[in-house]
């Protein structure tokens, strides 16, 4: 299974930067999400945890450390974490990790709201 | 200070332009960190349903929709008062009318609901997360102000108004 790994540039902030590593079963999203057409950019990534989790079927770790996320973006991110509870339930072994600002408390209300819509737990964490 | 126009601009809401415009806000003065995040967050998210939304558009190589509207920022001495403004079809003007007085009418416990409620139940894909309205509104823990005014028989142009207060 391959990796995804996208870059970030300072001319586009509103991409951010992407490193989904199958061989470790590791997946990182850092930065900002305000795209235009936001299915269109995670749609990838959704279809990279839904092959994970039914091919290789090993543990997974995602970790978010987005400063800023659109609306649009939370949607895409909930669906993540839906897969990922399914996952889950299944016997899967499952860790999100949640990077936030610790002056941005609004961040943290969004975090207890995704914890209750998708039923994973998401482990919260400051950044340094 | 009665009230000081901070941004202005009438036109298609390009993605780059409101990144370069939201850039700007974060840069605002120092003392109001939490207010200038709130205000960002607000910002983007009603610049882009004016980009998402309006029934005045661009299209972009044929494919991309740009809409088009307008947006005021303005400071006044305890707030950031930010308006965003687009047409819409005189039936949507209702619809929106009516989001607006569900949310203005919604304590924060309820608001907070219907953000959960809103959110799983949209199709998402070019939906999105339906919320927009309801995130504003609970970052400020200020009322929608709203206005329509009609073009003609199919159209209005329909205004949004938030304030965000610096403390």
């Amino acid at each position: 299974m391959e990796n995804i790994t996208l870059t970030s540039s300072p001319t586009t902030p509103y991409f951010p930067e992407v490193i989904f590593d199958a061989s470790k079963g590791v997946c990182e999203i850092s930065g900002e999400s305000y795209m235009e057409e936001t299915y269109k950019f995670y749609l990838p990534l959704i279809n990279w945890l839904k092959e994970y989790t039914k091919e290789v079927n090993k543990p997974v770790e995602l970790n978010i450390k987005l400063i800023y996320l659109n609306t649009s973006s939370t949607k895409c991110v909930l669906d993540m974490l839906e897969i990922l509870k399914d996952y889950e339930d299944a016997g899967g072994k499952v860790k999100v990790n949640w990077y936030y600002d610790k002056s941005d408390p609004d961040m943290v209300d969004e975090v207890e709201d995704f914890e209750a819509e998708s039923g994973v737990k998401i482990e919260l964490i400051e950044f340094n | 200070m009665t009230s000081k126009t901070i941004l202005s601009y009438k036109g298609p809401f390009y993605i780059e332009l409101i990144s370069v415009f939201g850039m700007n806000i974060r840069n605002l003065k120092d003392e109001y960190n939490n207010a200038r995040k709130k205000l960002f967050k607000i910002f983007i998210e009603l610049c882009q349903n004016v980009s998402n939304y309006s029934e005045d558009f661009h299209m972009v190589n044929h494919v991309q929709r740009i809409g088009v509207g307008e947006l005021i920022l303005q400071e006044l001495e305890d707030s950031y008062k930010f308006t965003t403004t687009n047409q819409v079809k005189n039936t949507d003007a209702k619809i929106l009318a009516e989001r607006c007085e569900l949310v203005n009418a919604s304590d924060p416990l309820k608001l907070r609901e219907l953000k959960r409620e809103q959110r799983l139940n949209s199709p998402g894909e070019k939906f999105g997360a339906r919320i927009g309205l309801i995130q504003a509104v609970m970052l400020s823990k200020n009322k929608l102000e709203y206005k329509n005014e009609e073009i003609d028989k199919d159209y209005s142009y329909f205004s949004l108004t938030i304030k965000i207060d610096k403390n």
